[in-house]
């Protein structure tokens, strides 16, 4: 007995059922590509992610945030105020932090001639080039004197400058921003799509002074970032911010702090949580839309089994031996759920880089998404397919053919 | 070419009572005999026919085929059996639906050592009148082409015993006549048949009618005229 041949024959057996084959198919489909498409889709969210978070967030940054707990938020309404001071005491007072900058932001409508546009204006100082790592592209930052000077001039991102100029150079053109009139004296280095999917690129960047003083009329910023010289002791130097700066709002012990400030730990730990999420339970999820498959094409070769018991019975008495019987059912179900899985691995890999155009993810293939998705239909069909053979193996001829 | 001595088949039922389908049985047929195998629903006919062909085994006795004692092969030798000595024909034809004539006489072969199959199947078709039905499937067949198809597949690795349980069972006259002269035909080609039947016309086509009763030999004639025969264990 050939077992070639009767691989060749238990596939032909599968053109004759046609319809369980493919709902055996399609149960493995389903399952394979829900596994495929989230852990395709997840690598490719963590890969961004690492280098989003790469991008904005150095290994030797602290974040200070307006308000407790806030951090992604800015400010609520009547959270305690975080000041320019603040942040340059804690600087004079901490010979660790190198550099630092504060920032306020706002939404503003952009006018220039008839071109109007709705972007992100930050206010920072001449030293965020330096301490948030992004430079201008073309023409030049703003300096201390500009900052000192509350002077009109703004850095405008890619977005901007194709929304108000499309194909002009913006250099030394005025803009209006809340009808402040503003000259354009750089464009900012193009950042894409930050992790809240927030164009980083359709935002100008004026000295903080003029954006407090002429566009917001406010003395407080949102957030700041200081550098600090030495990432090991990092953890201890956020904890001295952050007493410096409960004693500057005056907390009284047990108060939660009024600010909330992140460091890079925090952020490893949080994008720890979300890898966690990515690569283990959502593709947990998804394997448990394969269990179900699996649970599907097992029944349903069970039921096929019990439906062609005379065929068993007869093929033994033509002289199949039970483990003959018993391979015919586990290529049957085997080569079904591979099948399905085959059609999962491409649907599952097409839809998640179709997602992952959507959310600019770049490319997503990967060959740890196939072969897991060709492991575990393999694995589902052997699974689903041993309960039925043993089943149809055990029966004795004489029973079969009654 | 097969001697059963004192066989005996009890089956025990799932509530514990137990069954004699049959009861110190000894039988012996020679080589080129035509069998028929008769008596009352119940008398033990299927269950006799299932041990000469290896389907189960007595609980007790001796089953000797060709001198020797082939009751007591595994499960893989009975097969190989099965698939070289014997040919099945059944009364519900056990033909694969969907698949072609050809290939349901084919299937032994699927099961076979031997090492070149090439032509069998198409020539156990002609044997059996249904060359120009290759690639028909069963549903394209009447009754009586579907188990001359069963017949050829009985035929194909040519084995020396062919047994039928009531071949003719499902079939009207006409079919059933055409399908014993091919049992007959194969007997005069030297075949040992042997077939179950409850159709006295069936009966009246072997060479020797046995009788069973109570899972029992209570006839067994084999005079030179069939007909005789079935007169005698009436
Ligand atoms: N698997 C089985 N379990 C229990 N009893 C059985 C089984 N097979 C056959 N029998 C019993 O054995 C007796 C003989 O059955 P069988 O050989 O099929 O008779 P026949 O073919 O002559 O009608 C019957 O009483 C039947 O009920
Ligand atoms: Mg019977």
């Amino acid at each position: 007995m050939s077992t070639r041949r009767l691989v060749a024959h238990s596939v032909q057996a599968l053109a004759r059922y046609r319809l369980r084959t493919c709902f055996i198919m399609v149960g493995s489909l389903v399952g394979v590509a829900a596994l495929t498409f989230v852990v395709s889709v997840g690598q490719g969210a963590k890969r961004k992610m690492l280098t989003t978070v790469r991008q904005i967030f150095g290994e030797s940054s602290i974040m200070i945030g307006a308000g407790g707990h806030q951090m992604m938020g800015g400010p609520r309404p009547g959270a305690a105020r975080l000041t320019l001071d603040d942040i340059e005491a804690v600087a004079k007072a901490l010979p660790e932090v190198e550099l630092w900058d504060a920032q306020q932001t706002m939404s503003a409508s952009v006018r220039r001639g008839d071109a109007t546009a709705t972007a992100r204006v930050l206010g920072q100082s001449e030293r965020s080039e330096r301490v948030r790592g992004r430079s201008v592209s073309r023409g030049v930052y703003f300096d201390a004197g500009a900052v000192k000077r509350l002077e009109r001039v703004a850095l405008i991102g890619e977005t901007v400058a194709k929304d108000l100029f499309e194909d002009e150079d913006p250099l030394d053109a005025g803009i209006l921003i809340e009808s402040v009139p503003f000259t354009v004296i750089g464009v900012l280095e193009p950042f894409g799509t930050d992790l809240h999917g927030m164009d980083r690129d359709n935002e100008i960047v004026v000295p903080v002074s003029t954006l407090m003083r002429r566009l917001t009329n406010v003395d407080t910023i949102a957030a700041a970032r200081l550098l600090v010289k030495d990432p090991q002791r990092i953890e201890d130097t956020a904890r001295e911010i952050t007493r410096l700066l409960r004693a500057r709002h005056a907390l009284a012990v047990g108060q939660p702090d009024d600010f909330s400030i992140l460091t890079p730990v925090e952020v490893q730990r949080m994008v720890g949580t979300v890898q966690r999420v990515l690569s283990l339970y959502l593709p947990l999820a998804a394997a448990v839309t394969l269990v179900v498959g699996g649970i599907v094409a097992a029944t349903l070769m069970l039921a096929s089994v019990n439906a062609r018991v005379g065929e068993i019975g007869l093929r033994r008495a033509v002289g199949a031996h039970p483990q003959d019987i018993r391979l015919q059912f586990l290529v049957e179900t085997a080569v079904t759920t591979a099948g399905g899985g085959l059609g999962g691995i491409v649907l599952g890999l097409a839809a998640g880089q179709l997602v992952a155009t959507r959310l600019e993810l770049g490319a997503v293939f990967s060959w740890s998404a196939v072969l897991l998705g060709l492991l575990m239909s393999g694995l589902t069909g052997l699974l689903a397919g041993v309960v039925p053979a043993r089943r149809a193996a055990r029966l004795l001829p004489a029973d079969a053919l009654r | 070419m097969i001697e059963l001595h004192a066989i005996s088949k009890t089956y025990t039922r799932p509530s514990g009572d137990t069954v004699h389908a049959l009861s110190d049985l000894s039988l012996r047929i020679d080589r080129g005999e035509f069998v028929a195998i008769v008596g009352a629903s119940g008398s033990g006919k299927s269950t006799l026919m299932n041990l000469l062909g290896l389907l189960d085994r007595p609980t007790e006795g001796r089953y000797l085929f060709d001198g020797r004692d082939v009751a007591s092969l595994d499960v893989a030798n009975q097969a190989r059996f099965r698939n070289r000595y014997v040919g099945f024909i059944f009364q519900v034809f056990h033909l694969l639906p969907r698949t072609s004539a050809l290939e349901n006489v084919e299937l032994p072969l699927l099961y076979s050592d031997r090492a070149s199959t090439t032509g069998l199947g198409r020539r156990a078709l002609e044997a059996v009148g249904l060359a120009d039905r290759l690639y028909h499937t069963p549903s394209e067949l009447s009754g009586g082409q579907q188990q001359r198809v069963a017949i050829a597949r009985a035929l194909v690795n040519e084995p020396d015993l062919l047994l039928a349980d009531e071949p003719t069972g499902n079939l009207d006259a006409q079919s059933a006549s055409e399908v014993m002269d091919i049992f007959d035909a194969l007997n005069r080609s030297g075949r040992t048949v042997v077939l179950v039947t409850h159709d006295l016309a069936v009966a009246a086509r072997a060479r020797r009618v046995v009788r069973l009763k109570g899972g029992r030999v209570v006839a067994d004639a084999r005079p030179t005229e069939p007909k005789d025969a079935l007169e005698e264990v009436q």
